[in-house]
C-alpha cells in the first residue's frame, strides 16, 4: 500500500511538473512531431489515467452534489446538466445541441444547444463515461493556444448524429500549456447568451487588478487533478469540491492590509465588497418575448449592461443558499457567526411557471429560436422531461418572475476599491437598516468620527 | 467705460468661443450591428485588421480597422469568422472608422 502511494505521488509530481507554465515548451514535442496527435490518446502515453479522472468533474460532467443550496436531494448532483433557473431556463437535457427547426422567412436552420461548450465530441457528452468518453476529450481546447475554432463546430456525421468537432491537429498540440486567460474565456465569457451577459465581467487589465498584474485564472483557479476550485455563490451550484479563498496563504492571507483598522472589517465584511464595488452583464431577461435578430432567428429579450457599468446589491452571505422558484440567493444574518456583507450581481428574468405547482418550467430553445413560439419550447421541454400531458402543461404556464444573486468575485480593484466614507457616510453605499442595524447602531456607524484623521492624513498625502 | 466693458466681455466671448472650437476635434462614437463579410489579417503578428461588416439597418458596407489585441486574437484562431453578428462602435479617425468595441453578439 505504502509502495502504490509512493508510485502515485510520483506520477503525480511527473504529471504536475511536465505541464509547463505559459511560455514553455511542452516535453514530448518531437514524438508527437513523429506520431501525430491523436487526441486524448495522446495525452494518456505520458498523463495515463487523466482522461478518466476528468470524467469525474465538473466541466466534464456540469454536474456534482450540492449540499449548500436548500430544497435539493443531496444524493443527487445537479448543474447546468439539469438546472432550471432563468438567466438560462434551459440546460443540457432540454437544450441538448441540435438542428434547430428552420425559419419559416429564411429557409435555414443552425445548430444550438447548451452544451455547446463541453470539451467532449457531443456523441460522447455531459456526464458520459467509459472508454468512448475518455478518447472524446478535447484536452487542445483548455490546453492549446493555436487551437483552431473553425474545427470547433457542430456538425452531422454519415449516420445524422450530430458531433461537435474538434481540432486534433499536432500544430495545436504542439502549443499546449496550462490554460491562459482565452482557453477559459472561449467558454467563460459567452456563458448566458453573450460576451458578459452571465457573469458581467471581463478579465483584461483594464477591468481587473489581477489580469493587470498578468495573472491568469487558473492561478487562483488552481486545479487539482481537474478539479477546479471556485468561491461560493449562490448560483453557481455545481462545484469540484474545492474553494478559491483571498485569503489563501500563498495569496493574501487572514491580514491583507497594512492598516489594522481595515484588517478588522475582514470577519464581517467580504473582500469583495470593498474590492469589487461595481457588476455588469444582463440585469433582465424575458424568456417569454423572443426577439428576432438580423438573421431572423429570435433570442430571448435580454437588457445588459458592459462590466463595471452596474451596482451590486449587498447582503449578509454564510454560504449557504435559498431556493425558490421565484428567488435564489444568499442565506445569512448578522447573528449567526459565519456571515460577511457580500456583494452581489442582480439579475431578475421572467419566464412560464407551471399553473398547478407553481414551480419554474423550463423551454426547448429550439421553437422559440425558429418562430418565436414560446410555449412551444415549454411544451418540448416538458415533453423531454417526461411531464404529464406536455401541451396542456405549455397552454397553462404562467408567466413570472425570479431574482437570482450572482457572486460577484471578478472586476477586482485596488486603487478603485471603496473607502471609509464610501459606507460609513450617511449616504453611503450599505444600507445598514437592511443589513439588520438599529437606528443607534446606524448612528455609530455613519459618523465622521470613525475616519475623519484617517483620511485627513490621506488627503494630505494624496494632495 | 459702458462701451469699454462691453467690448471687454465681447472679446472675452470671442476668446473662449475660439478656445472652445480650436481644440482637438472630438469623434463622434458610431454604434451599428452587422454582420462580418471579409476579415483582412496580415499573418500572425498581425497589430491591425480590416474587417468589413454589413449593416443590418441600412445593409451599407462599413469597413472597420480593428486594432485591440483581444478581438484581433479572436480573428487569429476564428473564434471570430465571417458570418458572425457583431455589435460595434467606431469613430472615424484620419479618414478611417477604428473600431473601439467589437463584440459578437452570439453565445449559448
Amino acid at each position: 500500500m505504502k509502495h502504490s502511494v509512493t508510485v502515485a505521488a510520483v506520477f503525480l509530481a511527473l504529471g504536475l511538473a511536465s505541464l509547463p507554465a505559459r511560455g514553455a515548451e511542452h516535453p514530448g514535442k518531437e514524438a508527437l512531431q513523429k506520431n501525430g496527435y491523436h487526441g486524448s490518446e495522446s495525452c494518456e502515453e505520458c498523463h495515463p489515467g487523466t482522461s478518466a479522472a476528468f470524467l469525474e468533474t465538473v466541466h466534464w460532467k456540469h454536474a456534482s452534489k450540492v449540499t449548500n443550496v436548500e430544497g435539493l436531494d443531496p444524493t443527487k448532483e445537479y448543474g447546468m446538466q439539469n438546472r432550471i433557473y432563468v438567466m438560462c431556463n434551459g440546460n443540457d437535457i432540454v437544450n441538448n445541441l441540435k438542428e434547430i427547426p428552420k425559419s419559416p422567412e429564411t429557409g435555414k436552420t443552425k445548430f444550438s444547444g447548451c452544451n455547446t461548450c463541453h470539451p467532449g465530441n457531443h456523441l460522447s457528452d455531459v456526464g458520459s463515461t467509459g472508454p468512448e468518453a475518455q478518447k472524446a476529450v478535447d484536452c487542445l481546447v483548455c490546453h492549446s493556444s493555436d487551437y483552431d475554432f473553425r474545427q470547433r463546430k457542430p456538425y452531422k456525421d454519415s449516420e445524422g448524429r450530430v458531433v461537435m468537432g474538434q481540432d486534433r491537429s499536432t500544430k495545436a498540440a504542439l502549443s499546449i500549456s496550462k490554460p491562459t486567460v482565452k482557453n477559459c474565456m472561449v467558454c467563460h465569457e459567452a456563458a448566458g447568451g453573450g460576451v458578459v451577459v452571465k457573469r458581467g465581467f471581463s478579465f483584461t487589465k483594464e477591468t481587473d487588478a489581477h489580469a493587470a498584474k498578468g495573472m491568469v485564472c487558473v492561478d487562483c483557479h488552481k486545479a487539482k487533478n481537474h478539479r477546479m476550485p471556485t468561491g461560493l455563490d449562490p448560483n453557481n451550484w455545481a462545484s469540484d469540491g474545492l474553494l478559491v479563498s483571498c485569503a489563501d496563504a500563498s495569496c493574501h492571507g487572514l491580514k491583507p492590509h497594512k492598516d489594522a483598522d481595515l484588517n478588522r472589517h475582514t470577519a464581517h465584511i467580504a473582500c469583495q465588497t470593498c474590492h469589487i464595488p461595481r457588476t455588469g452583464g444582463a440585469f433582465a431577461k424575458d424568456f417569454t418575448v423572443w426577439e428576432q435578430g438580423s438573421d431572423k432567428f429570435y433570442e430571448p429579450t435580454t437588457l445588459k449592461k458592459e462590466a463595471n457599468e452596474t451596482t451590486p446589491v449587498y447582503a449578509w452571505y454564510n454560504g449557504t443558499v435559498k431556493n425558490t422558484p421565484h428567488f435564489i440567493g444568499p442565506k445569512g444574518s448578522r447573528q449567526d457567526g459565519k456571515s460577511r456583507i457580500t456583494p452581489f450581481k442582480i439579475f431578475q428574468g421572467k419566464a412560464f411557471y407551471d399553473a398547478t405547482s407553481g414551480q419554474l418550467l423550463s423551454m426547448d430553445f429550439a421553437p422559440p429560436m425558429a418562430n418565436g413560439d414560446t410555449r412551444a419550447g415549454v411544451a418540448s421541454a416538458a415533453r423531454t422531461l417526461g411531464m404529464k400531458d406536455p401541451e396542456k402543461v405549455a397552454k397553462n404556464a404562467v408567466p413570472g418572475w425570479q431574482t437570482i444573486y450572482f457572486g460577484s468575485n471578478h472586476l477586482v480593484t485596488k486603487t478603485k476599491s471603496l473607502s471609509c466614507a464610501n459606507c460609513h457616510a450617511p449616504n453611503g453605499i450599505l444600507n445598514f437598516k437592511d443589513l439588520g442595524y438599529s437606528d443607534d447602531e446606524i448612528g455609530k456607524l455613519t459618523t465622521p468620527e470613525l475616519y475623519m484623521k484617517k483620511l485627513i492624513e490621506k488627503q494630505k498625502e494624496d494632495w | 467705460m459702458k462701451n469699454a466693458l462691453a467690448l471687454v466681455a465681447v472679446l472675452a466671448l470671442l476668446a473662449a468661443s475660439l478656445i472652445g472650437f480650436s481644440g482637438t476635434a472630438q469623434a463622434d462614437e458610431i454604434k451599428m450591428v452587422g454582420v462580418i463579410t471579409k476579415i483582412e489579417i496580415a499573418g500572425k503578428d498581425a497589430k491591425s485588421a480590416t474587417v468589413t461588416l454589413k449593416d443590418n439597418k441600412t445593409e451599407n458596407l462599413v469597413v472597420l480597422t480593428v486594432n485591440d489585441d483581444l478581438t484581433l486574437d479572436k480573428f487569429k484562431d476564428h473564434r471570430i469568422q465571417e458570418g458572425d453578428e457583431i455589435r460595434c462602435k467606431y469613430e472615424v479617425i484620419d479618414g478611417k472608422n477604428v473600431s473601439k468595441y467589437f463584440r459578437k453578439t452570439a453565445g449559448c
